[in-house]
């Protein structure tokens, strides 16, 4: 069997690296290629070949063969089927690094780019897994982790390049996974670090397959574990960082390769890692071919992550369903709890919301009062009741006011939405985004931008909307099957929004010069906000809201698992998806409103829980608080930091947040 | 505190929050209207009495014009004194005209990569990015005029016309609909007759006119008109270069057809914003062009030597590669138009 397998990864490796010869701005016949490779002439089809396209098929090769051994390496040491680059967060981080780099120091940088992919690579890991409670994070969390880090340190590399405009503007395809090569110097480069690196895990392969039966048989056979799986992780990681540093971020590879070869029933590393370095060749080099196949479309040339990324989202849902048949319901994720933790010495609740309310008026009238033209408290009270000036009027009612209501009632939106998201899929982690919101919002918008462009931007929140909610609509009804299993929707759910990520990539570039008001739009921005987008948020909030408070107890006995749900008289699956429904509808209006505002609906509902315990109708009055709060501060800094530049108050947030990550990261270390 | 108790006062000071929201929001809505319509007619009333004092023969001559832009009409009347510009494209158009604009956005990348007609004045107030200028400072500069682009200043326009009359140009007509130069003269016109300088404009454009005759002169005497080229605009996108090959509609190329050169590159199909994006195996079909490049980076050269496609093409065995300079703004007015023709033939020409 495992030679079958090679066999095949190899054939069709050559095959499809033959192939992608032939694919380019120009069409070559199979016979140019086979001339061009054995006997190479001075005319222009042979110099495309020996001299862009053969560079780029390798350097495809070796990337994909570094990501799919990267990908099976981190599998194994965290015992994590989902464990990958992508889902780790490296991918992310290393291409935040590299945009940073490139703005700010450009000539170090071309110098030594894989030492920059490296620190963004091996810090972001390390965050992914410190939040995810580190060796002991159970598959679902290290994912879940995985995912907030990456859409905060995405949300960041779009405001960066939307800031530096000029500077970033050829990252973009880079950034989206591109094999392109310009000569043989990447493959130089990359070659001896992946061949070496590939190498060494080989000698260790032995060692390796102790990992899976647990610390204390790979103890007991005399093997330092710990030292072992600092190795594995970290020639994971080196793998990964190089790729990336060549070919930017290209997903997925690392969890398709690995998994099928697995699903041939291949398990000893000796067998495991090589046939997954090929067959993480032949998918990567399948979907360049692929990329290479649309230059002369009307799309232009693809980036090959955007293609994988395609592939690859489908195959995790699959991977979720199936996951979760074997496991029946629910026990691959062991057992989740609601519970957060609480500081020790509880205020009381009363104090609390007091104690929130006096800090977003507070927040609300520094806002008034700060901007370009600073008023003073008593001229802001003044044009608040009619009487200021007529400059201070258009300032205070035109401008400050309409985008400052707009960020609370946004806020508090999605502060709702996560906490009942988080009930809905009992998971603390859980956010409107991990049911593909944001990303479906994004695809809707950009498709409405594209494919009517000569309908008037107002029409802009309409497409967000409605992608907002098919996207829900698909993750739903692929876990309906499961009974809505809070561990099969959360990982259908990130597998929808990648795929939706990688859908915005595509229109993006297909886009063009729209970059920019793409850019704000995906770092979620609260700029030139006005009235109409204060009424459009407000209904839902004054009419759903009320609901979810309504439901009440009912949402409280959602945290216990579904057969004690069911023992109290509850229809589980219809409170969960009236539950879902709600928070998706609430997070619907509230991104098609300011784009991809990302972490409030995760960071308030979680402060809020540890505030005040669990009970639904308290987290949710204080989760709004602190929704507001966060974004009408972040939107305040946004347009004081830079002043006149303004900062999307995406980042604000995503920023405001990081620390907040951190916090976690330490509180998952100390609740083990 | 019971339970019970404990949830009925929630209950009520969550619902008086709402209540007090929607009330603050509803009353806000009527009286915003009203006092802003009132605020604006009293700021323009009194903009417009400074002007028939400070200059009254002029103003009778100048009656209401209305002005036509992508997203309507704008009636004005009078010479506008402050005018705020979003994209660096008007501005260049007004300080050929000889205005100093209010504002401007993002001028020091404006500095980097447009080469400007006369020194832009240093009060001129930065008003924060092109794609997200900052509402509140130009609101503070009090203008007559505002100017954007439509992909970027549409979906704010209202908030823009709010603090002054907004125009918004869109320089990339959809297939069909139009032509990239014609826009750039026609909006140059437009932006002239706005700001009261359509005598002036008459003269830049005349200029233009010269400068392009000039140019053929030159060319013919060098024996370089009538010849073929391609018109890229190259960067480093990590590990290769990607070209932005200016298509037949493009505004740079038509610069350049004007005195008499020809575009050799042909897209597979309609490139909205007049360029198409790609590798160096495009290059193949048109290296027997001259080879013209605008671009800021100096690694594009260094890589581009180490690529095997490129060294093997025509154009650059043969040395006829000709850089215009990385502040050759090839989505520009006039004025650049003018720098993209007097550049170009002095690569071309080797005087």
């Amino acid at each position: 069997m495992p030679f079958v397998m090679l066999a095949g990864g190899i054939v069709l490796l050559v095959f499809l690296s033959f192939i992608s010869l032939t694919q380019g701005i120009a069409k070559l016949s199979p016979s140019t290629v086979m001339q061009a490779l054995f006997a190479p002439q001075d005319v222009p089809e042979h110099r495309f070949i020996n001299g862009v396209r053969l560079p780029r098929t390798v350097i495809g090769l070796l990337s994909g063969a570094a990501l799919a051994v990267a990908g099976a390496l981190m599998q194994s040491v965290t015992r994590n089927p989902l464990a990958s680059e992508t889902t780790l967060g490296i991918n992310a981080g290393a291409f935040l690094v590299v945009v940073v780099g490139t703005i700010f120091w450009p000539g170090l940088l071309h110098q030594y780019a894989f030492l920059f992919a490296i620190i963004g690579g091996v810090a972001a890991a390390l965050a992914v897994f410190g939040m995810g409670g580190g060796r002991k994070g159970t598959p679902v969390r290290i994912a879940l982790s995985g995912m907030i880090v990456t859409l905060v340190l995405s949300s960041i590399t779009s405001a960066l390049m939307m800031l530096f405009e000029q500077d970033t503007q050829g990252l973009f395809l880079w950034g989206s996974g591109s094999l392109n090569q310009n000569d043989w110097s990447g493959v130089h480069f990359a070659w001896p670090w992946i061949s070496c690196g590939l190498l060494a895990v080989l000698f260790a392969v032995r060692h390796l397959d102790l990992l899976a039966f647990g610390d204390e048989s790979a103890q007991s056979l005399g093997l330092n574990s710990s030292t072992i799986r600092m190795f594995a992780m970290g020639a994971g990681i080196v793998l990964a960082c190089v790729s990336v540093s060549i070919v930017g971020p290209i997903g997925f590879i690392g969890l398709l390769a690995p998994h099928i070869v697995k699903l041939s029933g291949m398990r000893r590393h000796i067998w495991l890692l090589p046939i997954s370095a090929v067959w993480g060749a032949a998918i990567l080099v399948g979907a360049d071919t692929i990329a290479r196949g649309f230059v002369n479309s009307a799309i232009g040339e693809l980036p090959a992550g955007a293609v994988t990324a395609f592939i690859g989202a489908p195959w995790i849902i699959w991977l979720a369903l199936k996951a979760s048949k074997h496991s029946a319901g629910g026990a691959i994720e062991g057992r989740t709890s609601m519970y957060v933790g609480t500081f020790s010495r509880r205020l009381p609740y009363w104090l609390l919301v007091l104690v929130s309310l006096i800090l977003l008026v507070a927040v609300c009238v520094t806002a008034l009062m700060s901007g370009t033209l600073r008023l003073s408290a008593s001229e802001v009270i003044q044009t608040l009741f009619g009487q200021g000036t007529a400059l201070h009027t258009k300032i205070i009612w035109d401008l400050r006011l309409p985008r400052l209501l707009t960020a609370a009632v946004v806020g508090i939106a999605l502060a709702a939405s996560g906490s009942l998201m988080q009930s809905a899929v009992r998971n603390p982690l859980a956010d409107p985004q991990i049911v593909g919101v944001s990303s479906g919002a994004g695809v809707g918008a950009m498709l409405l931008l594209i494919v009517f462009p000569q309908l008037p931007v107002g029409w802009v929140p309409v497409g967000a909307f409605i992608g907002g909610i098919a996207a829900a609509v698909i993750v739903y009804s692929a876990a309906w099957r499961r009974g809505l299993n809070p561990t099969v929707l959360t990982l259908v759910g990130i597998a929808v929004a990648a795929s939706g990520s990688a859908l915005i990539n595509i229109l993006v570039i297909y886009a063009k010069l729209t970059l920019a008001p793409a850019l704000a739009w995906l770092a979620g921005s609260t700029y030139a906000r006005s009235w109409p987008d204060f009424w459009r948020v407000l209904p839902f909030i004054v009419i759903l809201l009320p609901i979810g408070w309504w439901l009440g107890r009912r949402v409280d006995l959602l945290a216990f698992n579904d057969e004690s749900s069911k023992g109290l008289g509850l229809s589980v699956r219809w409170t969960r998806l009236l539950v879902a429904l709600l928070s998706v509808l609430l997070a619907s209006a509230a991104v098609a409103a300011v784009g991809a505002v990302g972490f409030i609906g995760l960071l308030a509902p979680h402060a809020a829980r540890m505030l005040v315990g669990s009970n639904h109708r308290r987290v949710l009055l204080l989760s709004c608080l602190l929704g507001a709060i966060l974004l009408v501060a972040g939107d305040w800094a946004g347009r004081m930091i830079l002043s006149p530049r303004e900062i999307p108050s995406g980042i604000m947030v995503a920023l405001i947040g990081a620390p907040y990550l951190v916090f976690l990261m330490v509180q998952a270390r100390s609740a083990k | 505190m019971s339970y019970v108790v404990r949830k009925a006062s929630l209950f009520i000071v969550m619902s008086m929050l709402l209540v007090l929201v929607s009330a603050c929001g509803s009353s806000s809505k009527e009286t915003s209207t009203s006092e802003t319509n009132a605020a604006a007619s009293e700021t323009r009333a009194s903009t417009e009495t400074e002007k028939t004092d400070a200059s009254a023969a002029e103003a009778n001559t100048l009656e209401t014009r209305n002005i036509k832009h992508v997203l309507g009409e704008l009636p004005i009347t009078g010479v506008p004194n402050k005018i705020v510009v979003l994209e660096w494209t008007y501005a260049e158009d007004l300080l050929a005209l000889g205005i100093q604009p209010a504002g401007v956005a993002d001028i020091e990348n404006m500095k980097k990569n447009v080469a400007l007609p006369i020194e832009l004045s240093a009060d001129v107030q930065d008003v924060g990015t092109r794609q997200e200028p900052n509402l509140e400072t130009i609101a503070a500069l009090e203008p007559d005029l505002i100017i954007g682009v439509k992909f970027r200043h549409e979906a704010a326009y209202d908030q823009f016309n709010a603090i002054a009359p907004t125009l918004i140009f869109d320089p990339y007509p959809a297939e069909g609909q139009g032509d990239q130069y014609q826009e750039m003269v026609d909006t140059f016109k437009t932006i002239a007759d706005a700001a009261g300088k359509s005598a002036e404009a008459e003269a830049v454009l005349a200029d233009l006119q010269k400068s392009y005759d000039d140019a053929k002169s030159k060319l013919a005497a060098a024996g370089k008109d009538g010849r073929t080229f391609v018109l890229s605009m190259p960067w480093v996108d990590q590990n290769a270069v990607t070209f932005r090959l200016s298509t037949s509609n493009g505004l740079a190329s038509k610069v350049l057809e004007q005195i008499g050169l020809k575009n050799g590159y042909q897209s597979a199909q309609f490139e909205a914003y007049g360029f198409t994006t790609s590798g160096v195996e495009a290059l193949q079909s048109v290296q027997d062009a001259d080879y013209i490049n605008i671009t800021r980076e100096t690694e594009v050269a260094d890589m581009l030597g180490k690529n095997a496609v490129w060294t093997g093409l025509t154009f650059v065995k043969e040395n006829r590669l000709f850089a215009l300079g990385g502040d050759a703004w090839p989505y520009g007015g006039p004025h650049s138009a003018k720098i993209i023709v007097e550049r170009a033939v002095q690569a071309l020409t080797g005087q």
